[in-house]
């Protein structure tokens, strides 16, 4: 415990050392690191290395990405906390790590040790099915499911827990499986070992051969990429997942430098190479959602994710 | 075959650009096989940003090459030091180092390396010409018959090491143990993590394969440095007859085509791996020899067993990639997002709208095969070289990059404390005759083998019933069930278990 706190007062005091060295229009004067919680190929590593491309041009500085994987982002969360808050270090990512992961699992870091300077693209959270099935909406998977045992697999505890609470309000009789995520669960949805099943994203792959359908979203709204395919909330379910892919911060970086990173993440929300990228090959719509409404939204998130899975 | 796009695609591919593109992929994945301490999967997510700037049809080639090249390099390491670059090349060293050590270490380098190119050659044209319309029967195998799969592998592979079946036994239980650490995957609690987040997804494979395979090697080769100098190091004798006869091509050319056969087999089933691969060659290899004793001591089929199947594995996880987008290995799962940085989305779509794209890889494919060849004929006279330095200069080197590629990977000092404990344990393992292939084996098996397992028992809601549709599993279940009867009725027989493992 001592340690932790001198640690942060230590940080505490390198931001104050560094905050009157940092101007707005100097700022960066050397590379920067963006680190990225997840193994490289997936959505967050593909869309977080265009970003840094794109950044780059903007801050004029070389933006290095690093990898570093593991328990769904927490790793690289626990280090980000640590590091010195001077902005060259920052982290992309989706918030599932924040408004979810601490509910279950205890980690090192908390909402309030960081910062949440910008959105730059929404989570793709959906449910899907084969093509081949006898049911494409999820209407007509419920509609099967109450005269025949279902199968439904997982990614999260929390998908799990809202298609668990959706089948005990309709009477399902459904085994759910884990998978390992997204390249785990493909097999199974298209062999048809299962019925449905999560994806956060991985369907923008099958979708285009028509091999793979989404039957509902799980985000609070619908995808502009599918726009005939409504959300839970639509359907009657008051279930949602949201997911924002954000430029996080360790608390404590200078009011001046949290500015150009944020401007930074503007201007690459209108940079075509990372709209075509992100919206082109992972189906994530391109935003620019601000820094007040982002602190707000992490914060409520987790709150409704809290209640879901009290449950 | 649209052959126009062919034409076309030919034409691409022997442009001087690829060549450089192709020919360096090769070259920087060969080193990065030999160095014992950095592995495939790190190369490629290292080297993705450097394909940014080419086409799309030179940077999927360069990556592809780097992969092979990897495969082919890491046999390198494991003949001339004992301290495979790769997991997948464990089974080589097994009899490439006794080979060397007898003092045919070029023999040995061009038997691994001819296996390799033939393994990846044949594999790629099954790619080409058999697997893509066929990729759907991957679909075929489900949890059940992945699950009996893993089981069979298991215990197939755990049969082949040394010592007492106690010693197996408790080697391959302790991998088993410490592949359940991590966070569980249904419920997301974490299992034996103590706290520690970096233990959320298990212990770092690489670390846990580097600690045991090549670290701990140089720990023993340091100890022997000291005690019995005099019968340490391989020789590089300018022997006339250490080179590869056509007598013994002849003898390993059957296991090359075994081997590729597995590994095409093992490559095309999403998630089983290059180190599943080179060992069920290798098992197979030496449960059908006439002279299964001479395994482990030198004998040219046991390298080309491992190596063809080794390399084989690499082109055939592109074939559920290419065939339904879905990755046969982490490596293929690499390119999927290299492919989408690029623009293309991966799978079905790809041979319809972008077939001379297609076509372009598969030459270029073909084309890092050859390369491979030539650079691997030169690059052997080069690094068979390394026996000439003596071993207390190797053992530092060898140790400086293993910790180093541990920290190049990003696990930090935590990866550095877990790579010194399973070095240590490596070291003891090798001393008192654990096998720690039995170990490795079931360590990378366990997760993969407990996910399949579950998914069958929660998808067949406990009916065991549900297996008399699945012939497939059946089939592997049966196997298994015998593979324990024989191994169990070799250790009452004769107390000792069938040849495999290094006597040393």
């Amino acid at each position: 415990m001592k340690r932790r706190t001198l640690l942060a007062a230590s940080a505490a005091l390198a931001a104050i050392v560094a905050a009157p060295m940092a101007t707005a229009s100097d700022w960066p004067t050397r590379p920067l690191t963006m680190v990225i919680g997840f193994a490289p190929g997936g959505s967050t590593d593909i869309q977080g290395r265009v970003l840094a491309n794109v950044m780059e041009q903007y801050l004029g500085q070389p933006v290095n990405v690093v990898n570093q994987p593991g328990g769904g982002s927490a790793v690289a969360f626990t280090r980000l906390k640590n590091t010195t808050p001077d902005g060259y270090t920052f982290l992309f990512g989706g918030t599932t790590a924040l408004t979810f992961t601490p509910i279950i699992t205890p980690v090192e870091y908390e909402i309030d040790d960081f910062e949440y300077l910008a959105a730059v693209a929404l989570g793709q959270n959906a449910i899907v099915t084969s093509a081949a099935q006898p049911f494409a909406t999820f209407d007509e998977i419920i509609e099967h499911g109450r005269s025949n045992p279902m199968t439904y697999a997982q990614q999260t505890p929390l998908d799990e827990a809202i298609i668990r609470a959706i089948a005990a309000e309709e009477g399902l009789d459904l085994a759910i499986v884990p998978t390992g995520g997204g390249g785990g669960m493909a097999p199974l949805v298209l062999g048809r070992e299962v019925d449905f099943a999560y994806s956060g994203g991985t369907h923008a792959q099958y979708t285009p051969t028509g091999e793979m359908v989404v039957a509902a979203f799980m985000s609070a709204e619908r995808s502009p990429f599918y726009p005939d395919v409504p959300t839970l909330i639509e359907l009657g379910y008051d279930y949602s997942i949201e997911d924002y892919r954000t430029i996080i911060v360790p608390q404590g970086v200078p009011d001046e430098v949290k500015a150009r990173l944020i401007s930074a993440a503007e201007f690459a929300s209108t940079a075509q190479a990372f709209i075509d990228i992100t919206e082109g090959n992972t189906f994530f719509p391109v935003v620019f959602i601000g820094q007040d409404e982002m602190e707000a939204s992490v914060r409520r998130i987790r709150a409704a994710t809290e209640e879901v899975m009290a449950n | 075959m649209d052959f126009s796009a062919v034409g076309a695609a030919a034409a691409e591919a022997l442009t001087l650009a690829s060549f450089i593109g192709i020919g360096g992929g090769v070259l920087l994945g060969y080193v990065v096989g030999v160095i014992p301490g950095l592995s495939r999967s790190v190369a490629i997510s290292i080297a993705i940003p450097m394909t940014f700037y080419m086409t799309p049809y030179i940077a999927i080639s360069f990556l592809i090459g780097l992969s092979k090249g990897t495969a082919a390099g890491s046999a390198v390491s494991a003949i001339l030091l004992n301290a495979p670059g790769e997991a997948s090349s464990a089974a080589t060293a097994l009899d490439g180092y006794p080979m060397a050590k007898q003092g045919k270490p070029k023999t040995a380098l061009q038997i691994g390396l001819i296996a390799s190119v033939a393994g990846d050659i044949l594999a790629t044209i099954i790619l080409i010409f058999v697997a893509i319309p066929f990729a759907r029967v991957a679909l075929l195998f489900g949890p059940y018959e992945m699950a009996a799969i893993l089981a069979f592998a298991l215990v197939f592979i755990a049969g082949l090491s040394g010592g007492s079946l106690f010693k197996g036994l408790a080697a391959g239980g302790l991998g088993i143990f410490l592949g359940t650490i991590g966070l569980d995957n249904q419920t997301g609690l974490p299992r034996l993590t103590f706290g520690y987040t970096e233990l959320m997804d298990g212990l770092p494979l690489i670390a846990v394969a580097i600690g045991t395979l090549a670290l701990s090697e140089m720990f023993v080769q340091s100890e022997r440095l000291r005690y019995d100098r005099a019968n340490m190091a391989v020789q590089l004798a300018h022997r006339p007859d250490d080179r590869i006869t056509w007598p013994v091509m002849k003898r390993i050319t059957p296991t090359i085509l075994r081997g590729t056969g597995v590994g095409t087999f093992v490559g095309a089933l999403p998630g089983l791996g290059p180190s599943v691969g080179s060992f069920m060659s290798y098992g197979m290899t030496v449960r059908a020899a006439k002279d299964p004793e001479t395994f482990g001591k030198g004998n040219p089929k046991g390298i080309a067993a491992s190596e063809s199947a080794d390399n084989a594995v690499i082109p055939a996880a592109l074939i559920p990639l290419f065939g339904l987008g879905i990755p046969g290995n982490v490596s293929a799962a690499l390119l999927i997002g290299a492919f989408a940085i690029h623009g293309i989305t991966v799978g079905p779509l790809l041979l319809r709208d972008n077939p001379e794209l297609l076509y372009s890889i598969f030459a270029g494919m073909i084309l890092a095969s050859l390369i491979m060849l030539a650079l691997g004929w030169f690059g052997l006279m080069v690094f068979a070289q390394i026996t000439r330095v003596p071993p207390h200069v190797v053992i530092p080197i060898v140790i400086f990059f293993c910790l180093a590629g541990m920290m190049l990977q990003g696990y930090g000092a935590f990866g550095l404390v877990i790579l010194m404990a399973f070095a240590l344990l490596g070291y003891l393992m090798k001393k008192y005759d654990y096998s720690f292939v039995t170990f490795l084996v079931a360590f990378i098996i366990t997760p993969m083998l407990e996910l399949n397992l579950r998914q069958s028992i929660i998808l067949s809601r406990g009916n065991w019933e549900v297996l008399l549709n699945r012939p497939i599993a059946l089939f592997f279940i049966v196997c298994t069930v015998i593979a324990l009867v024989m191994l169990a009725w070799r250790t009452v027989k004769t107390g000792k278990p069938a040849a495999g493992a290094p006597a040393d």
